[in-house]
């Protein structure tokens, strides 16, 4: 709990540095849960708006009896108009984003972490509501909902790359996957296509440590994952960094190659970065929808 | 031992493991180095790449190098290196090694002792036995082992003297008893002495003879004379060679009191010849430091001489009664005094005012009747610290009255009125000679000459002490050197003129020995037998060997002819002696010494004492092993990329090899120096009882704040003093409590506490126990209070009295309570003579500050106060005890004022206006 605690503090000390976000409803009625988003004028939602007499058209079932029984007019009891955003986030808890090269560097989970509340913390703050993928945490709203985010978070996965979550996405709402990526990439693949088959169109920030980057390792080396599941070893790691790099930048390749099939935005993070850079980039890229 | 290119191997097997090197390089070279294990996340990139070629990274070619050279020297260590190995010598059966072992070896022992090392060690190997016999000490040689004779090189050492015929004659007795033949070693320290020859032909009976000399012959000094206002030195060596030069060190006190060369003198043997001569011109002041000669260089008992008072003139003041015989010259009362002592004293002239001053050893007066109540009393103290006063008697004083009724100060006896006249024209009697001298006058052994006659005297009162005092008497018993001792110093009494007037004794050389022996005059002749005759010295210093001094201890008095003329042995140490006032010098080396080389004959082997030591160099090599893998062990992880851990371990070798810095205690002390002196400041002794030493401090901060509020004492922050480390002399008042486990101080500390109650300073002992025991060592505070205060320079002690100072220096106290109330306070006592003054009620009491106070009330804890001003700890209960405390805050303020004055309240001045108050 303590973890979660300065966790979500943190995020708060990130989230005050910007302007509240509010998302922007890209579709309207249908696309988008009711909540509790006023648009200041009459229409679907739970609250209450004005009182206005009967006119001819009104149902019947409509006239608000309480209302209409202090007089003998007819009045219709109005609702105003709610919409609120549902954003789900899905932040990677997998043993290999517990990784940093460097003991001066904050480890990927935790900046992955650190990105996602603090965007949940803006969200939160402009009304909208924010969950997580899967069924775990559906998107509510409040800071309650900040606080339990920061509890799901604050809970190490056992697998060294974990999948992204892609079950019980709720239709045309938005998406944040935040993860090293560095996993299958069928996974990947598979939750993204899935995704846009539902109308979830989001972004996808990937976030990388300067090791992973740069590759500065010599000598005889056994390579291992966080978790210890994956393992390679090398007489000379030195010769090994050109085709890492190639690769790794083919991973990029794919995914950006995903991201655009899909309608997605993608990001890259390095943890030796400033966060406000990456959370800048969250924040337009949820507001505007361009960037 | 097998030796390979002049280094020898006690293991030369071990050397074989050196062909296993290059299998070792092959081998080393086809290990990799150890893999490192990393996470990475991105792992999953790199599955399914192959790496270029299948070998690894190869270990660099230094690193191999570096580890074969450390195998090497672990090898080459191992096989037990020797540099300089000793070839076996030929040789076997009992060894005996005989040593001169006489102070002309002495310069070289260190390398005889070497000698005698290596030759113990070939014996070892060898299984020889081995004895060793010392001419100079002869003791029945012991064969046994040469291990168990190692252990007892460091106790041969050299003696002062060359082996007389006795110990020859014991050393050959001892040789008779061994049984069997046997080699010899011969140590010589290249001289010859009585028995030499029957020594080497005894020895040679026996078995083979090897004499070892030392490379260079002895050189001596003779003793120092003094002739014609210069002294001569004159030193010798053993053997003509070619010219040299050497050096002659006067070495004396200087004024402050430390050993220093006081002159230098360069003297030069001329080729060929065995004697060199220098002649060294001082002034009489510095001639008369020097306590001896020594060759620069030399460390034996013949390179030094040791001066006496031979060298040493003695300041002499003359003072006659009258001088107004202007002109005659040959009848003043002084001449014969004058011509006696002008050869061996110097004199001071003046009144006798103007000479005490200058602190003459003797002072002559001759017809002195009267002196002035200021001149006696100033004579007085100067004989008191050790003057010798020699006086004459003349006609004035045969007419005074002086020493008629009672015993005057400055005479040794009572004397009658007028003094006798024998042997003159109107009188019975013969003149009168001596009679000999009692054998407990300092005149005893002198030669009576019959032509002395005496005809005129002052008489002495036949007083119950007078057989005592008399030194020297007439032949019909009346005396005629009376003597008394005064304080340190002594009053000697001439009956007669010192001019011939009364007698012929000033015409006599008998008179020029007297004042000889009376150390009047210098003890430049008092080396003459006849002088000697019959005086007994006492040896004060002796030297050893290498001619230094040491305490005599509790050797035997020596005869004095034997003294000069015996030959130096077990029995006649060279060093300083004493007889009486005058002191004796025997020197090794008397004015008739030759030394002469010893002569050996040809078919004795003579060998040089060059040792070439052996030097075991294994260990070093090891060392260099364990440094190289040590850096191999840093290279390894600088390769591999474990950089940290490298960075580690280089730093925690580089603790390891670096010396650690030496701090510099410079600005630490200035700070602490500044911090004690730019206000006052009390302090308190660290006891290193964390609680005690905290009530302590809040004690002092409360007393602090008292003199604070109540006087113009204003105290800064009080400081807690180390006495280890602290200096003491900034602070006015220690206030030192007493907790039964707190550590004794050093001997430094001591020396610093003593220096600071000499300077003024003032220690408040508490021992905190309400002083039940009385400080009996009933009590653990009172044991640690006695066992700390020792080694204190403490004066006698009392319990504070009532005129004390301490009870009015600013309230009026009668008691001192602390956090206890009514126990004794003790101070310094007060001078038996003070005198309680006229009408007061106060004594006259000692001028200082008592060093010390000591009581046991707990007064820290009494005064004690806590950061806000509250009182820490309760006294006593309710209103008495707060006055208690009160009372308790009143004797701090008393002490500190004690401290700060002095006895300003003692002064008379202020004694109505304290009457006053006290209502008396």
């Amino acid at each position: 709990m303590n973890a979660a605690l300065t966790l979500r503090e943190r995020s708060e000390a990130e989230a005050s540095r910007l302007p509240p976000l509010l998302a922007r409803a890209e579709q309207l009625a249908g696309t988008v849960l009711l909540g509790d988003h006023g648009r200041r004028r009459a229409g679907l939602g739970d609250d209450f708006w004005q009182y206005r007499p009967a006119q001819i058209g009104d149902s019947r079932r409509m006239i608000d009896h309480r209302r209409s029984a202090r007089g003998d007019q007819q009045f219709v009891r109005e609702r105003e108009w709610q919409i609120a955003q549902s954003v789900m986030l899905w932040v990677d808890q997998g043993a290999s984003m517990r990784f940093a090269s460097d003991k001066n560097l904050s480890t990927k989970a935790d900046r992955a972490r650190l990105l996602g509340l603090a965007t949940a913390i803006l969200l939160v703050r402009g009304g909208e509501r924010v969950g997580l993928t899967g069924t775990t945490l559906p998107p509510r709203r409040g800071n309650a909902q900040v606080i339990r985010l920061a509890e799901a978070w604050s809970e190490d996965a056992e697998s060294d790359y974990a999948p992204p979550e892609h079950r019980a996405m709720i239709p045309h709402a938005r998406a944040v996957f935040i993860s090293d990526f560095l996993g299958p990439l069928d996974e990947v693949e598979l939750a993204l296509t899935k995704a846009a088959d539902r109308g979830v169109r989001g972004l996808v920030l990937q976030v990388l440590d300067p090791g992973e980057e740069t590759f500065p390792y010599r000598g005889r080396t056994i390579f291992e994952s966080v978790g210890g599941s994956v393992r390679h070893e090398t007489l000379k790691a030195g010769d090994l960094r050109e085709r890492y790099l190639e690769r790794l930048a083919k991973r990029k390749d794919a995914l950006t190659r995903l991201c655009r099939a899909t309608g997605w935005q993608l990001g890259l993070h390095h943890t030796d970065d400033s966060a406000q850079a990456a959370l800048l980039w969250l924040y337009r890229a949820l507001d505007g929808g361009t960037g | 031992m097998t030796v390979l290119a002049g280094i020898g191997f006690t293991a030369p097997w071990v050397l074989m493991g050196l062909l296993t090197l290059p299998i070792l390089w092959l081998i080393l070279r086809a290990v990799p180095p150890a893999p490192i294990r990393r996470l990475f996340p991105a792992v999953t990139l790199l599955l399914g790449l192959r790496d270029d070629e299948s070998v690894s990274d190869r270990t660099p070619w230094w690193l191999l190098l570096l580890r074969m050279l450390a195998a090497a020297a672990i090898i080459i260590g191992l096989a037990g290196p020797v540099l300089n190995p000793s070839r076996d010598q030929a040789g076997s059966g009992p060894l005996l090694l005989v040593l001169d072992a006489s102070w002309a070896g002495a310069t070289r022992w260190s390398t005889t002792l070497d000698q005698i090392n290596v030759q113990l060690t070939e014996a070892g190997r060898a299984g020889r036995t081995v004895a060793i016999l010392r001419l100079t000490e002869p003791e029945a040689p012991v064969f046994q082992a040469a291990e168990a004779w190692r252990g007892r090189l460091p106790g041969l050492t050299p003696t002062p003297w060359q082996p007389t015929r006795a110990q020859v004659d014991m050393a050959l007795a001892a040789m008779g008893q061994v049984d069997g033949g046997f080699d010899t070693h011969w140590f010589s320290d290249r001289l010859t002495y009585e028995g030499h020859e029957a020594i080497l032909s005894a020895l040679r009976a026996r078995g083979d003879v090897t004499v070892y000399q030392a490379p260079s012959p002895a050189v001596a000094i003779l003793p120092a004379t003094y002739q014609d206002g210069v002294i001569q030195l004159s030193a010798q060596r053993a053997e003509p060679g070619p010219a040299d030069r050497i050096t002659i060190l006067a070495q004396g006190r200087d004024p402050a009191g430390a050993m220093r060369v006081l002159q230098s003198a360069e003297m030069e043997f001329a080729s060929g010849e065995t004697q060199a001569q220098v002649e060294l011109s001082l002034p009489s002041e510095l001639r008369a430091r020097i306590t001896r000669f020594e060759i620069q260089g030399e460390r034996s008992a013949g390179a030094v001489t040791l001066t006496d008072d031979s060298l040493r003139r003695r300041e002499v003041a003359l003072i006659a009664g009258l001088l107004n015989r202007e002109g005659l010259e040959l009848l003043s009362p002084l001449h014969y005094l004058t011509q006696v002592l002008t050869p061996t004293a110097d004199f001071v002239d003046g009144g006798l005012l103007e000479v005490l001053p200058a602190n003459p050893d003797v002072i002559v007066l001759a017809d002195v009747a009267k002196l002035a109540g200021s001149e006696q009393a100033a004579l007085v103290e100067w004989v008191e610290q050790g003057g010798l006063l020699l006086r004459f008697a003349g006609p004035r004083m045969a007419a005074s009255d002086l020493g008629r009724d009672t015993e005057d100060t400055l005479l040794p006896v009572r004397l009658r009125s007028g003094g006798r006249s024998v042997g003159g024209a109107m009188s019975w009697g013969e003149a009168k000679g001596l009679a000999p001298f009692p054998e407990n006058s300092p005149f005893y052994g002198l030669k009576v000459p019959e032509d002395v006659t005496v005809t005129t005297q002052v008489m002495a009162q036949p007083d119950p002490n007078l057989a005592d005092r008399v030194i020297a008497s007439l032949s019909d018993g009346t005396p005629l050197v009376t003597r008394k001792a005064l304080g340190l110093g002594q009053v000697v009494l001439f009956h007669v003129t010192a001019d011939a007037e009364w007698s012929s004794l000033p015409l006599s050389g008998l008179f020029v020995e007297m004042l000889d022996r009376l150390a009047v005059s210098s003890a430049a002749k008092s080396r003459q037998e006849s002088q000697l005759q019959g005086t007994t010295w006492e040896p004060i210093q002796v030297m050893d060997g290498f001619g230094v001094l040491s305490d005599a201890g509790n050797l035997p008095g020596v005869n004095g002819v034997e003294l000069v003329t015996g030959q130096i042995g077990p029995d006649l140490r060279p060093g300083l002696y004493e007889s009486g006032k005058k002191k004796l010098a025997r020197n090794v080396l008397t004015d008739e010494t030759v030394l002469s080389p010893a002569v050996w004959s040809s078919d004795v082997p003579i060998k040089g004492q060059e040792v070439s030591t052996e030097t075991p160099i294994g260990g070093i090599l090891l060392s260099l092993a364990l440094l190289l893998l040590t850096i191999d062990v840093i290279a390894s992880l600088a390769l591999s990329g474990r950089l940290g851990l490298a960075r580690a371990a280089a730093v925690a070798l580089g603790a390891i090899l670096l010396v650690p810095e030496v701090q510099a205690q410079t600005p630490e002390s200035t700070d602490f120096a500044l911090s004690a002196t730019q206000e006052l400041v009390l302090a308190h002794v660290l006891t290193g009882d964390q609680q005690v030493d905290e009530i302590a401090a809040a004690g002092m901060r409360g007393l602090a704040q008292t003199l604070f509020f109540r006087t113009s004492v204003e105290p800064a922050e009080p400081i807690g003093v180390d006495l280890e480390r602290d200096e003491l002399a900034f602070f006015p008042l220690l206030y030192w409590p007493i907790s039964p486990d707190q550590p004794q101080p050093s001997a430094e500390a001591y020396a610093k506490l003593n220096a600071y109650l000499r300077s003024g300073g003032m220690i408040l002992f508490d021992t905190r126990d309400a002083d039940v025991a009385r400080f009996g060592a009933a009590s653990p505070n009172g044991r640690k209070l006695q066992q700390i205060a020792a080694p204190l320079n403490i004066p006698s002690l009392e319990p504070v009295p009532r005129d004390h100072v301490l009870t009015r220096a600013f309230y009026l106290l009668q008691d001192f309570p602390g956090r206890y109330a009514g126990t004794e306070v003790w101070v310094e006592a007060a001078p038996m003579d003070a005198e309680q003054i006229e009408g007061m009620p106060f004594r006259n009491l000692n001028d200082n500050v008592t060093p010390v106070v000591i009581g046991g009330n707990d007064w820290g804890a009494a005064w004690a106060i806590d950061r806000n001003g509250q009182a820490l700890l309760p006294v006593g209960r309710g209103y008495a005890g707060e006055r208690q405390r009160e009372l308790a805050n009143r004797f701090g303020v008393n002490l500190v004022m004690h401290v700060l004055t002095g006895n300003y309240k003692s002064d008379q001045v202020h004694v109505p206006a304290l009457l006053d108050r006290l209502g008396q």
